[in-house]
């Protein structure tokens, strides 16, 4: 067993003062970033990474995971007090969350969310736990071909199997592709689509490109609808919490589903937001409260709950064992990992085990951490959102903007900022998806130089993404999605004209 | 349907796609100055961002396509006139944030900013405004200079104050 083992020592790595404390600092971070609008989880990581540049890995990772586990817990206390997801992926918990509090039972519903969401990240970290020595030995096969074959099977699945129209998901991730080759090209040394611009020459950074998208395009967005907070105060009294756990194990049925629901969509590039949604739409068609649904039924907590989190900790996985990041966030933690200088894929698991096993360990401590202090601080993090709007508005603008100069110390980014700003409010508006072109930006670069030394081993021939049956397989299933929405369009017309 | 002034979501929605298809074009001009085909050593550097920028023209055609083919559907409001003043109204002084920023530096843009919107859009009083602004430039400036020691832009006014 020697996963158990390796564990261990990632226990005594993360079990330090020093990484407790950042776990704390971290989770507190991470909730306040969660509870504030326009400031998600992806957007949070990509603030914080600059000033992590001169930390050591292990610490750095500890600090931004424990920062994502506070975001998501945070985006569920606004989803269920304020009506009003503090994350994309917590919006299936206002369906019931909200309506429950409404009903009077804030204190109930905010624990009935923190524990599911507890549960679903646990069952992941154990998923994780279980599969990271198996996938990444499984990864040791793969050369350039595969690597590439990987990216394109993440990349067809977001075009066939994201919700929103394939056009749109194809333009936002090309664009993604098409920022990541501006600038210096590590293969020829060129300088490609800089335009005779000097600014240009390093390069557009993702975590720009993020603050912008989803900081300040969010922002917009609330703006524009003129959003009041009217919450609902709450208190979580210990009563309310001995009540959840007693009540918990009746939801046992949902909160298993949601948690395979949710580990399955972490690991393949699903993503958090796609999983609570899928995960609530199952719940409410296998109950037999189906009425229910809607008003404040405790399994409309659960479900969303458990899977959002448990998509959220199995996306990291895949990042650290094939680097291919299953959610937004996860994408901007392994753009950290690459600043860093780790290289992420399995050579990551034989080189640096101290950095993998330490985050692993850190995931079970850092979600313990994470419920106690979002239990006992929900009061608090929910009178930040009494500040009155023209006060903390302003503040997270100054903070978006202050966040991307730190990342390279120029006052350009601040102009991409704002493009990008505005192209997010655009994005959202029209359902263009904005996690496929993060992704991109930050995979660009590999992707292109796993393909062109592939291009390198076969002098020039296509025919390599089919030399041998690893490959092969992946490539035919990456086809296959890519073409299921042809597919399903055909087969619903043929059945129309059959019929 | 609702016919209220404002702009469509048809004509937003070919705004969009007429910029991405541009950017696209962009794209492969740019990509055709670094050669688009074999080298020696395998692809050329315009290889890769020549056929990106030919994809995003096509994904920008393809929504351009589906827009106009629904045209009767997409006749509902992206933006009316009270959405387009509070839009205005909140990026206006975020425009003026980002001038002032890489002229004066981060933390005088940062007072202003911040001043100007509580006075004049949240009606707080001038010293509490003050207060307020000035109080979160300079724990700004302790969180960043002194605590992470991650210099912001300073600007000529704090540079003449002696802050560097």
């Amino acid at each position: 067993m020697g996963n158990f083992g390796n564990l261990m020592d990632g226990f005594v790595i993360a079990l330090s003062g020093y990484h407790v404390a950042l776990m704390v600092a971290g989770v507190l971070m991470g909730i306040l970033v969660g509870v504030l609008p326009g400031l998600g989880a992806p957007n949070g990581v990509s603030l914080l990474l600059p000033l992590t540049f001169t930390m050591d890995p292990v610490s750095a990772i500890i600090l931004l995971t424990s920062m994502y586990w506070g975001a998501l817990f945070g985006g569920s206390t606004t989803s269920i007090l304020f009506n009003i997801p503090g994350e994309p992926s917590s919006v299936a918990t206002t369906f019931d969350g909200y309506p429950m509090a409404k009903k009077g039972e804030a204190g109930r519903a905010l624990t009935l969310a923190f524990l599911s969401a507890a549960t679903g990240a646990l069952f992941g970290v154990v998923v994780i736990t279980a599969l990271s020595g198996w996938v990444a030995e499984f990864a040791l096969k793969f050369s350039s071909p595969e690597y590439f074959a990987v990216y394109f099977l993440t990349f067809a699945s977001f075009i066939g199997m994201g919700s929103a129209s394939p056009f749109k998901t194809l333009v936002s991730m090309m664009l993604g592709f098409a920022f990541a080759t501006v600038g210096m090209d590590t293969v020829s040394g060129s300088l490609r689509l800089t335009f005779g611009f000097t600014d240009l020459i390093k390069g557009i950074s993702f975590l720009v490109a993020v603050i912008g998208l989803f900081g300040i395009g969010e922002l917009i967005v609330t703006m524009e609808e003129g959003l009041r907070f009217e919450g609902i105060r709450a208190k979580v009294t210990p009563r309310d919490v001995l009540h959840t756990i007693a009540r918990m194990p009746r939801h046992w049925v949902t909160l298993l589903r949601s948690c395979i629901v949710g580990s399955w969509m972490g690991i393949t590039p699903g993503g958090p937001t796609a999983a609570s949604f899928m995960s609530y739409g199952l719940a409410k068609r296998f109950s037999r409260r189906k009425e229910g649904f809607g008003s404040g039924e405790p399994a409309g907590v659960v479900a969303p709950e458990a899977a959002d989190h448990s998509a959220g900790t199995c996306a990291i996985l895949p990042m650290m064992a094939l680097g291919v990041p299953g959610s937004a966030t996860a994408a901007v933690m392994m753009g950290g990992l690459m600043i860093w200088g780790l290289n992420p894929g399995p050579m990551l698991f034989i080189e640096r085990p101290d950095f993998v096993w330490g985050l692993i360990a850190s995931m079970y401590l850092g979600n313990v951490v994470a419920v106690v202090l979002v239990l006992s601080t929900v009061p608090l993090f929910a009178a930040i959102l009494r500040i009155p709007l023209a006060i903390i508005g302003p503040v997270i603008v100054i903070v978006c903007f202050i966040g991307a100069y730190t990342v390279a110390s120029s006052t350009t980014d601040l102009w991409f900022v704002l493009a990008f700003g505005v192209a997010g409010y655009a994005f959202k508006k029209l359902d263009y998806p904005i996690a496929p072109l993060v992704l991109a930006m930050v995979l660009g670069d590999k992707a292109e130089g796993a393909f062109q030394q592939s291009m390198i081993m076969s002098k020039g021939g296509l025919g390599i993404f089919f030399s041998n049956g690893l490959v092969s397989t992946i490539m035919a299933l990456a086809l296959l999605l890519l073409f299921w929405p042809l597919a399903g369009m055909l087969v619903s017309r043929l059945r129309r004209h059959g019929m | 349907m609702p016919r209220s002034a404002g702009l469509t979501r048809f004509a937003m929605e070919l705004v969009v796609a007429g910029a991405t298809g541009l950017i696209g074009a962009v794209v492969v001009a740019g990509a055709r100055e670094f050669g688009t085909g074999w080298g020696v050593a395998g692809p050329e550097p315009g290889y890769f961002p020549f056929y990106i920028g030919i994809l995003i023209v096509i994904g920008s055609l393809g929504t351009i396509v589906a827009t106009l083919v629904r045209r009767q559907r997409e006749q509902r409001i992206f933006l009316d006139a009270e959405q387009a003043r509070r839009v205005a109204i909140f990026c206006g002084p975020m425009l003026a944030f980002v001038i002032v920023a890489s002229t004066l530096g981060l933390y005088v843009a940062t007072a202003l900013y911040l001043f100007g919107v509580m006075r004049w859009q949240g009606g707080y009083k001038t010293g509490f405004a003050t207060v307020v602004a000035v109080g979160t430039a300079v724990g700004f400036y302790f969180i960043f200079d002194v605590w992470f020691q991650v210099p912001l832009l300073k600007g000529p006014i704090l540079n003449w104050l002696g802050i560097y």
